[in-house]
């Protein structure tokens, strides 16, 4: 009885898993064929698949517009932002972590408070303040945006990942004549590589993916990153589906193989990291 | 000598903050008063701050009738895309919870929608949903389940419906991740010992699980109260809250009101509406969970 009943459980969890996997494929499937029809049959509804398989049409793309300029461009602002990030958040989560200090809990506060303010409400001000500065339009500004916007996430998966390694090594190599910036790049640092690994391609592809900002302040052709960019293939009047869904793909799939390397450590530290203490 | 190593270990620790600090202060604070003070000024077509105007510019976005059907499209598209990831996101975290075979690649397909760029997935959709020639039509046809092709973004209604679908696609696996990541940490003894007890399926998901992944809920929750709300490129790019103003969200509503219509003192007026909403959101639900914590 039991018996029959584990395998009909069997059977239903399956097909519940493989129908939700075809639901999340859908848009990849056919994001791949349609970056691989030819423009003749973009509008033709009679086939699901490509009649003939254009290949070429992912090594067009890099001629059809400045896209590996758009590439640059998203490599520059994601690694600088990356960067910038972490240099920031490594000792603001060092001494959350190890240093006890008057309004601790009030700058812990407001780093979760930051998260509430996206950059879509604030881009009134955002689009003010760059203009005066004169940080519009320019590829160290949407730095400057995505590291700020991404310091408290930066902060949180740190600093769990410091608390979760004992302090004792560290005092050890105090011990041994060590200053707290030594022992933290020689003794800390190492044993937290698998966190700051994590929270750097987090950071890395959250600033890779973002769209507004760019969208708002970079009006100059060669300085757009590849999420802004791929708006050239979607004229007004005329839409290049296939040459957009191609320069899509090969923005998506690097992305996606650095997310599913760091989704074990992402995920613990998220939940756990800023719940403790 | 003494002394003086004692006070500078005192202020030592905010030395180690001041890069953070000063990195969140120049773009994030500085931003925040900025759209304070504009949406209580009187700010020309260039963006020129004339002056003090007190409450005009709040007065002017309620006298608006789109402003009104745009914070009811902001709630049910926050109550709908939240509520219903949260659901689905919990019952595959149950599921991939399980040993079966496959279990990793499933796990694996289930990231890539959080990990591909909101435009990208939008536009997808957007093409995916196109009432000429769009592929599910295509589809749909060819497997036989409709005669000729549906415009499935034909009403304001059955258009907010599809980008409330792809809110929900593209936020349900962080759900299930961090579900996943709670449910992995429960002991299994304790089910086994419910199950002694007597205790069914229902009453061990109540009594067990529930209590036991609810920190992870709340995280995922509170988190996707505030990235749902304030999310733009999905309305933006599937109907720019075409047709006559009837799709927006707030942030797509300010976002049009500054940067089509060149109204930065509206625009601001509504972003500063936006953050109270969005705190009340959020504290009402900390309130709720912590309220729910204490009673167990």
């Amino acid at each position: 009885m039991t018996g029959k009943r584990k395998t009909w459980q069997k059977i239903a969890l399956y097909i519940f898993v493989i129908i939700l996997c075809i639901i999340i494929l859908y848009p990849y499937f056919v994001m791949l064929i349609t970056a691989l029809k030819n423009n003749n049959e973009m509008y033709a509804t009679d086939h699901i698949l490509p009649q003939t398989w254009e290949w070429s049409n992912f090594a067009e793309i890099w001629s059809a517009a400045p896209v590996l300029r758009y590439f640059i461009n998203s490599f520059l602002i994601a690694g600088g932002a990356t960067l910038l990030a972490i240099l920031c958040g490594i000792p603001a989560a060092y001494a959350l972590a190890r240093m006890k200090f008057k309004g601790k809990s009030i700058f812990m506060g407001a780093v979760i408070m930051s998260q509430m303010f996206s950059p879509v409400v604030l881009l009134v001000g955002i689009y003010k303040m760059m203009v005066n500065i004169n940080l519009n339009n320019s590829i160290l500004g949407l730095i400057l945006l995505n590291a700020a916007f991404n310091q408290a996430f930066a902060i949180w998966l740190l600093r769990g990942t410091f608390v979760s390694i004992s302090p004792e090594m560290e005092q050890a190599a105090k011990i041994d004549g060590c200053g707290t910036v030594r022992a933290l790049i020689k003794v800390l640092l190492p044993m937290a590589l698998p966190g700051i690994i994590t929270t750097l391609i987090f950071v890395f592809i959250n600033s890779w993916n973002e769209y507004t900002i760019a969208l708002t302040l970079i009006s100059t052709d060669t300085f757009k990153p590849i999420t802004v960019g791929i708006n050239v293939f979607y004229g007004f009047n005329f839409i290049q589906w296939q040459y957009l869904f191609a320069t899509s793909l090969c923005a998506t799939i690097p992305v996606v193989i650095l997310f599913l390397l760091i989704e074990k450590h992402l995920v613990a530290g998220l939940t756990s990291g800023g719940v403790k203490g | 000598m003494n002394k003086k190593k004692k006070a500078l270990s005192t202020i030592q620790p905010y030395f180690w903050l001041l890069p953070s600090v000063l990195l969140m202060i120049t773009m994030i604070l500085i931003p925040i008063i900025s759209v304070f003070k504009i949406s209580f000024s009187e700010v020309g077509r260039s963006g020129l701050v004339k002056g003090f105007n007190g409450i005009q510019n709040y007065l002017d976005v309620f006298n608006e009738p789109a402003f009104w059907t745009t914070l009811k499209n902001t709630f049910v598209w926050t109550i709908a895309v939240v509520g219903l990831s949260t659901v689905i996101g919990f019952i595959l975290a149950m599921v991939l919870n399980q040993e079966f075979f496959g279990r990793k690649i499933v796990r694996a397909i289930v990231i890539f929608p959080w990990a591909t760029a909101l435009i990208i997935q939008s536009v997808i959709w957007k093409y995916i949903v196109n009432a000429d020639y769009g592929s599910l039509n295509v589809l749909l046809k060819k497997l036989g389940i409709i005669d000729s092709f549906v415009n499935w973004t034909g009403t304001a209604q059955t258009m907010f419906a599809w980008e409330c679908w792809v809110g929900i696609f593209v936020t349900f696996p962080f759900v299930t991740f961090c579900v996943l990541s709670g449910l992995q940490s429960i002991d299994t003894a304790l089910y086994e010992s419910a199950s002694v007890d007597g205790a069914g399926f229902w009453s061990k998901l109540f009594k067990i699980t529930l209590p036991l992944v609810r920190p992870s809920l709340t995280v995922s929750t509170v988190l996707n109260i505030i990235y749902v709300f304030n999310s733009f490129p999905i309305v933006w790019t599937i109907s720019k809250g075409a047709p006559a103003d009837q799709t927006h969200t707030l942030v797509t509503y300010l976002y049009k009101f500054s940067f089509s219509d060149g109204k930065s003192g509206q625009a601001a007026a509504v972003s500063v509406i936006g953050f109270v909403i969005l705190a009340i959101l959020a504290s009402i639900y900390m309130f709720m969970s912590l309220r729910g914590e204490g009673e167990e």
